[in-house]
């Protein structure tokens, strides 16, 4: 595979355990991705609407803004990204995937997300849109 | 046209408007209008006898710029009535309330700890991975020792792993034994066995 | 101690630039490393800890007290001068004034002044570049009225601010033009900022975190906040972005410091791309 980081799908992890995401972000990044990290739904918002994405990977329980806000924000006209999102929560508590597909989520899955599952999801979707990974 | 001077003296204006009656404000809290209502709720800073009205705006208000308003006053009654109320919606199926009110104990030193014993021995789990998250700001001296004792001995991976993402920010090499000991009770967790193994080449080194 | 002098052990750097960023949103890179660990030394030197733990974990454990707030002015140049952070000021001629004038009906029909608040102004030195590059550079400053206020919680910096003379230092980036046709001489290398425009910007003595005092600022279309929230703790923070939030007009804006992010305290404004940057919106929907 190349790498030219010109081609390479760009994914923004949004989580607000820094764990998690130097977990996603490692996963990612060795799946050939390149990926940028935001701590919050804010912090996240903001830089989607200054950088363009291929794809989202969105924690739930966050400060500040949760991760349906996020979602709902990143849909809206503000920011308007037709990119896909996939959101990975902590609970599985029943509702929560009806709540992430009405904010505009693409996937919704529950943690621990298998390494070589998630670098396949995030193949897909954004192969989806015409970026090779 | 221009720039134009807004009609006052040429020494620097004293700011000092009415504040309205408490009872007045009190009521304003279920005013139709969002906008008053969120005035109202800042308005109220260090009104004691608004702490009851307030606790049940939190509860039914539905508009999150009310409700941060309301969250950002009533924290400052860092108090036992005060947190022993919001603990609740730890539990809230409503995920900008439960993150809401976990960020106001977080900012409550004085009292959020008499809660926390409770908490750690809530049957739900989703409840201990808030009260991960509330421990992980909460300045206070024995914050370190409930997120061991979580990572120790809590039942569920998903609390373990928030109270370690809790504890690294403020772990040292001493640490390193129990976050280890954690992979071991859930080896089936390549989250957790990822994160032990970058976290404690990381904490080589640190006093 | 001999162990707070020898620098920051690879790990110790990054859990502390991690705090430092989670409380304040100024990320420091490894590149500024040598700086961040001279001035920590500084900090734990000063302070009543011989080591860096046991100064880390004081800080961390006494989140409002003045400790940070030290910390904060070590890694920190707080200095004012005309014209500083000048796209921002870019941004609001270009686009953000335009913006404002469009929302309130267009320039013919607009009612009322539009109205700008630099808080906190210091001296004096924020509203007056506002002043300057409104009379110098915007093509609509005849034909609408401006109102510039400036606040601040320090009466001393208020009455230099009321004065108006500045040193060479701070006129630095003042275009010689503009210094001959908006200063007046004032002595020992010192002008003073001419009495037309002195006399316009209206000044305040105001505390951001105290909402009953903010009250009296209502209706602004755009506010210039920047470097001072990144001084408060978590609930003074948010208390002060709610002031700031009421006294903006529906689709008002708010000009933060570049270094900073309204993402670190509050969901109530909606951030809005500008070619310049980020600036924040009071939301129109919700009144």
């Amino acid at each position: 595979m190349t790498s030219d980081t010109a081609t390479r799908p760009r994914v923004l992890v949004v989580d607000d355990a820094a764990t998690v995401r130097m977990y996603h972000t490692s996963l990612l990044a060795e799946g050939g991705f390149q990926v940028d990290e935001a701590a919050n739904g804010l912090e996240a918002v903001e830089a989607a609407m200054t950088t363009a994405y291929d794809l989202f990977v969105v924690d739930v329980n966050m400060p500040k803004m949760n991760g349906y806000a996020c979602v709902e924000a990143l849909r809206s006209a503000t920011v308007g990204t037709p990119a896909p999102v996939v959101m990975i929560s902590t609970e599985d508590r029943p509702g929560d995937a009806d709540l992430a597909y009405r904010a505009g989520a693409n996937l919704y899955l529950v943690k621990p997300v298998a390494g070589d599952r998630l670098v396949r999801i995030a193949g897909m979707l954004t192969a989806q849109r015409g970026v090779p990974a | 046209m221009g720039l134009v001077r807004k009609q006052a003296p040429q020494a620097p204006e004293e700011v000092s408007p009415e504040q309205p009656a408490a009872e007045a404000l009190m009521r304003q809290l279920d005013d139709p209008d969002p906008e008053v209502r969120r005035e109202a709720a800042l308005a109220l800073d260090g009104v004691t006898e608004a702490v009851h009205a307030l606790l049940i705006r939190a509860t039914v208000e539905t508009e999150p710029r009310v409700r941060d308003a309301v969250l950002t006053t009533l924290a400052v009654h860092d108090t036992e009535e005060v947190a022993g109320a919001l603990a609740v919606h730890l539990a809230s199926d409503d995920p900008g309330l439960r993150t809401a009110v976990a960020e106001a104990l977080a900012t409550m030193p004085r009292s959020t700890p008499s809660l926390i014993p409770d908490l750690l021995a809530a049957p739900d789990h989703d409840i201990r991975v808030m009260t991960a998250m509330v421990l992980a700001d909460l300045p206070h001296p024995e914050a370190k020792t409930w997120l061991v004792r979580m990572i120790a001995e809590d039942s569920h991976p998903n609390v373990v792993t928030a109270a370690i993402d809790a504890l690294l920010p403020v772990a040292t090499s001493e640490h390193a034994d129990v976050l280890e000991e954690a992979v071991h009770r859930f080896p089936g967790d390549p989250f957790l066995r990822f994160t032990v193994q970058t976290a404690v080449s990381r904490l080589v080194g640190t006093a | 101690m001999a162990t707070a002098t020898a620098g920051l052990s690879d790990p110790d750097f990054a859990r502390f630039c991690e705090y430092f960023y989670k409380r304040t949103g100024i990320h420091f890179t490894s590149a500024k490393r040598y700086f961040v660990d001279k001035r920590i030394e500084t900090c734990i030197r000063e302070s009543e800890y011989d080591t860096f733990a046991s100064w880390f974990s004081a800080l961390r454990m006494n989140d409002r007290s003045s400790m940070l707030q030290g910390l904060i002015n070590q890694l920190t140049v707080n200095e004012t001068y005309f014209l500083r952070e000048d796209y921002q000021f870019d941004a609001m001629l270009s686009t953000v004034l335009p913006g404002v004038l469009a929302d309130r009906g267009g320039v013919n029909r607009i009612v009322g002044p539009v109205k700008i608040l630099s808080l906190p102004c210091s001296t004096g030195e924020e509203p007056y570049s506002i002043a300057l590059r409104l009379l110098e550079e915007w093509d609509q400053i005849d034909h609408v009225d401006v109102e510039i206020h400036g606040a601040d919680i320090d009466s001393e910096v208020l009455a230099k601010a009321a004065q108006a003379s500045y040193g060479e230092r701070s006129l630095q980036r003042v275009p010689k033009s503009w210094l001959n046709k908006h200063f007046v001489a004032a002595g020992a290398g010192r002008y003073q900022v001419e009495d037309g425009i002195r006399s316009a910007v209206t000044l305040h003595r105001v505390n951001i975190c105290d909402t009953l005092s903010m009250r009296a600022f209502r209706d602004f279309d755009v506010i210039f906040c920047r470097n001072v929230l990144i001084y408060f703790d978590e609930l003074s923070s948010r208390r002060a972005a709610e002031n700031l939030y009421g006294a903006l007009r529906p689709g008002g804006y708010l000009f933060l410091g570049h270094s900073e992010s309204m993402s670190r305290i509050s969901p109530i404004f909606t951030p809005a791309r500008l070619p310049e940057g980020i600036v924040y919106q009071r939301p129109t929907g919700a009144k």
